[in-house]
């Protein structure tokens, strides 16, 4: 709304005015606001919000990389950049909550089945063009997690997949701290083969046990030394530190998010079990082929399930997997997520999550969720990212057509409210290139 | 003098005396009739069978049925709306408008009113019968890596038509499929046209030893963890050296072979001197021989445009017929592949572009090779995923290709390529009745396929999946 009236008595105040707010005028007839920092308005689109409903001939306005308004009648500041979406439809950014891209083969420490202090950032490549090609599939944001040879990997690192900035810029931004368990085949087939332990499931649980018991006694002394200090101790020597104790220690005080990779349905109980005599919580169970076998379970103890929607046979315990187990999940009130674990099918994660429609018949709704709001709270950034919503970042998708179709493609992608990526555009489609390019 | 007759022997309305001889007769002829009448009327040699497999009894007998009101995509000529296909004993015997088709009388009618109806999918490569579970090797017999010329093996022999694998895919619609081996050798074997129904292998196997990968991507070398540890052959100009040298082998095998057929006539015709020596028969080269006459084709597997360029040239300096496989990266050299007028076998469409490639390159090959003209079918590559070869094919219509040709490369396409079009491939009269119904595009990720018929017999919707799927969806 523009206030019309004439605020101006005499001339000398007009002329002051005009003087003072010319500047003004000159930078609002720019013909692009600096990035990021300036208005975008999303036009005229169907908008699934994937929290509330699907909006059609919405309008989505972004400013400073942020979400400002959803709705039909939101309308463009002047200055503001107008991308016309008619006839097209905008999702939020997909995310992938199992993704080892960008990590070489450097995915596994394998060399010892503890190694909680490995922190995959000191591995992130941002130039691996593995990155480029999940952005022109749709995906903003993507977990990357240590492997599964080991009993307790490390610690994972958040990404948004801003392809062509560097590693700082690619972080997201405080995002939670994320650890990865394995379980079952992995594991005790890299040990085995060497002789060490574990090589059975039994000494795959024992050595996750053990390591607990190393870190509550861990605990126990820096307890005991925080103690001395506040009591005023001068002399009190701080114990030896520890990086792997002290991740382990980090689990045991709640202050990771917990990633399971187990495929069984007898080896998710025992995980839980595990968790309950620790004292930890569980995040979410990856892979969870057998999930569907203890739904019910799971849903109780509020951990999530990241899986694919029909991969199955691979293994002796990928073998009972069963296209139907995220719909089943999720109709006992378990949260899934459909991943990828995979640089090939994270470039289409919408036909893996569109799958689900039809084995299981769930709504689109819940699919989209799947590859959304379910991934962003299984990685914690739920807050910020998986859903169309004022206050949310600015990771939107702008596809063609309804995303839950085999003939979906990506028209745009926009992060923190800048395109990063442009169907229409010539070359990669790129619209930041890395250095050198 | 004559002795009256017994008083059981009159009979009284004859007004006459019966002989004893005419009794037994009568009794004779009476026995007879009993037994006819009994063994006519006996249930078992009418074909009936006792009540509790009356169900299948029923299914057996349903040799005609008609599938009603569908939307037909018959490949061939077009989509019908509103459809009748009729099938009877295993075959098509009618399509058409369902204001132009008769249903026969006895015919089992199905409405399928808002559902497609579509010839069953060929895959035209996979691994099907060959693996159980991936990671455990006693379940595995995808290729004999002991050597990297192996033509003699046979798919054929190692296929597992009991496979749980099987009931998987063809839930999907995929009625037909090509067996082969891994590319781990240049030359792994020959491969199997399937049937993904029937009640043993030999039902199955359609056509054993139907066509011979080469493969040439690069795979087939026998590098070591370190360079002492290489094997002959370790580079790609050995690969191509010790093939050239195989047929060479196989074209002087054939000169011998002939030699003595020629020189056994001539000792027969006069039985002179000692009986030629027949020469020891060597099975790997009598493997190659009907590729190297050009009666069967190879199927050339590259990726690399180098690696085709290569391939090919090897194959027609013995005048191999060919078929290409993958091409995934050959789009300089797309005129090139056009020019050989060979079908291609393209994919997988997932593989990666190369690093400096857009990230579709690879997405829009096969709308690339249409447009030049070039004949495509799909391959799933897989075992465990066949079920999933539709969406390969919508994925390239996705990116450029027309829908109908990317439904032909699922189709009449492949069995044109196998020599199999005269009975697979499209809704019409006189073919293998193969035949999917789904709710709706085949091609999409979303669509239900709710019956599928091989041989006009419907194939039971179930499969080790559907089983748990219904043991636990219904536990407590």
């Amino acid at each position: 709304m523009v206030y019309r009236g004439s605020i101006f008595q005499s001339w000398e105040q007009k002329l002051l005015a005009l003087v003072v707010l010319l500047p003004a005028f000159v930078f609002a007839a720019a013909p692009q606001p600096p990035e990021g920092t300036g208005a975008i308005l999303i036009k005229n689109a169907t908008v699934m919000t994937v929290t509330h409903g699907t909006l059609e001939h919405g309008n989505i306005l972004i400013e400073n990389g942020k979400i400002m308004a959803v709705g039909t009648d939101v309308a463009a500041p002047s200055g503001a950049m107008v991308i016309d979406a008619t006839a097209q439809v905008v999702t939020p950014g997909l995310i992938d909550a199992h993704s080892h891209m960008a990590l070489g083969d450097d995915i596994n420490e394998a060399t010892s089945p503890v190694v909680p202090q490995m922190m995959m950032e000191d591995a992130l490549d941002p130039a691996d063009k593995a990155i480029y090609r999940a952005l022109a599939g749709g995906v903003t944001t993507a977990l990357l997690l240590h492997g599964s040879a080991d009993m307790i990997g490390g610690q994972a690192v958040v990404i948004k997949t801003k392809y062509g900035m560097g590693r700082d810029q690619l972080l997201f931004p405080n995002a939670p701290r994320s650890i990865k368990f394995a379980s079952g085949e992995n594991p005790k087939r890299v040990f085995g083969a060497k002789g060490q332990a574990p090589s059975t499931r039994m000494g795959n649980f024992e050595v996750m046990r053990q390591a607990f018991e190393d870190a509550r006694h861990y605990l126990k002394e820096w307890d005991a030394y925080n103690d001395k200090v506040k009591r005023g101790d001068k002399d009190a020597m701080p114990p030896k530190r520890d990086l792997k104790l002290e991740a382990l220690a980090d689990v045991l005080r709640g202050k990771l998010l917990v990633q399971v990779h187990c495929y069984r349905a007898d080896e998710m109980l025992t995980e839980m079990a595990i968790a309950k005599e620790y004292g930890y919580h569980i995040r979410a169970f990856h892979h969870a082929l057998e999930a569907y076998k203890v739904a019910d379970q799971i849903a109780a103890n509020q951990i999530g399930v990241a899986t694919w929607a029909d991969w199955w046979g691979f293994k002796q315990e990928a073998w009972d997997g069963i296209p139907w187990n995220a719909a089943i999940d999720a109709r006992r009130g378990v949260r899934v997520a459909i991943k990828s674990d995979s640089n090939e099918q994270v470039r289409r994660l919408n036909q893996e999550a569109a799958k689900i429609v039809r084995y299981g018949a769930i709504s689109e709704e819940e699919a989209l969720r799947m590859i959304t709001l379910n991934p962003a709270w299984m990685i914690g950034v739920d807050d910020r990212v998986g859903s169309i919503e004022a206050g949310k970042d600015a990771d939107l998708v702008i596809w063609n057509s309804n995303p839950l179709s085999i003939y979906a493609l990506v028209n745009k992608v926009l992060i923190d409210g800048r395109v990063f990526f442009d169907r229409s555009l010539g070359g990669l489609g790129l619209t930041h290139r890395t250095e050198g390019q | 003098m004559i002795k009256p007759k017994p008083d059981f022997m009159r009979v009284p309305f004859l007004r006459a005396d019966l002989s004893f001889w005419s009794w037994g007769l009568s009794l004779i002829l009476c026995c007879f009739s009993l037994t006819i009448w009994g063994a006519a009327t006996n249930p078992a040699r009418q074909g009936k069978k006792p009540a509790s497999q009356a169900g299948t009894a029923a299914k057996d007998k349903q040799t005609i049925v008609a599938l009603r009101g569908g939307k037909l995509l018959t490949v061939s000529h077009g989509v019908i709306e509103n459809g009748i296909l009729v099938m009877e004993d295993g075959k098509i015997t009618a399509v058409g408008a369902a204001s132009r088709v008769r249903i026969p009388a006895e015919a089992e009618v199905i409405d399928v009113t808002g559902m497609t109806v579509y010839p069953g999918l060929i895959d035209s490569e996979t691994h099907l019968g060959l693996t159980e579970i991936s990671a455990e090797p006693s379940t595995n017999d995808l290729v004999e890596p002991s050597g990297e010329i192996m033509p003699d093996m046979h798919v054929a022999d190692a296929f597992h038509a009991e496979t749980a694998l099987i009931p998987v895919a063809r839930v999907n619609g995929i009625t037909n499929a090509i067996v082969a081996p891994t590319d781990r050798d240049t030359l792994p074997g020959q491969d199997a046209l399937i049937q993904l129904a029937g009640r043993s292998a030999r039902e199955m196997l359609l056509q054993p030893d139907i066509a011979m990968p080469l493969d040439f991507t690069g795979s087939q070398r026998r590098v070591g963890p370190s360079f002492e540890q290489n094997k002959f052959p370790s580079t790609r100009m050995g690969l191509a050296a010790e093939l050239r040298q195989t047929f060479l082998d196989a074209q002087e095998y054939a000169r011998k072979a002939d030699g003595y057929e020629k020189k056994l006539a001539a000792w027969n015709a006069d039985k002179k001197g000692d009986e030629p020596a027949a020469p020891k028969r060597d099975l790997k080269m009598e493997a190659l021989q009907p590729y190297l006459q050009g009666k069967k084709a190879v199927i050339i597997a590259a990726d690399e445009a180098s690696d085709l360029e290569t391939a090919v040239r090897l194959a027609q300096e013995f005048h191999l017929k060919f078929i290409l496989n993958h091409l995934t990266h050959t789009q300089r050299v797309l005129d090139y592949v056009a020019s050989l007028h060979a079908p291609v076998i393209v994919g997988p469409i997932y593989n990666f572009p190369k690093d400096d490639e857009r990230y579709d390159a690879v997405y829009r090959l096969p709308a690339e090779l249409h447009q030049r003209g070039v004949k495509i079918a799909f391959a799933s590559y897989d075992a465990h995923n066949v079920r999933n070869l539709p969406y390969a094919a919508g994925y390239a219509v996705a990116f450029g290709l027309p829908y109908e040709e990317a439904l032909k490369a699922l189709t009449l396409n492949p069995a044109e390529i196998w020599g199999v079009n005269d009975k697979l491939g499209s809704l019409d009269v006189g073919k293998i009745a193969n035949v999917v119904v789904a709710n709706g595009d085949p091609l999409d990720v979303k669509t239900e396929v709710k019956r599928v018929f091989i041989q006009g017999r419907e194939i039971p919707m179930t499969n080790r999946q559907t089983q748990l799927r219904d043991e636990y969806m219904s536990k407590p």
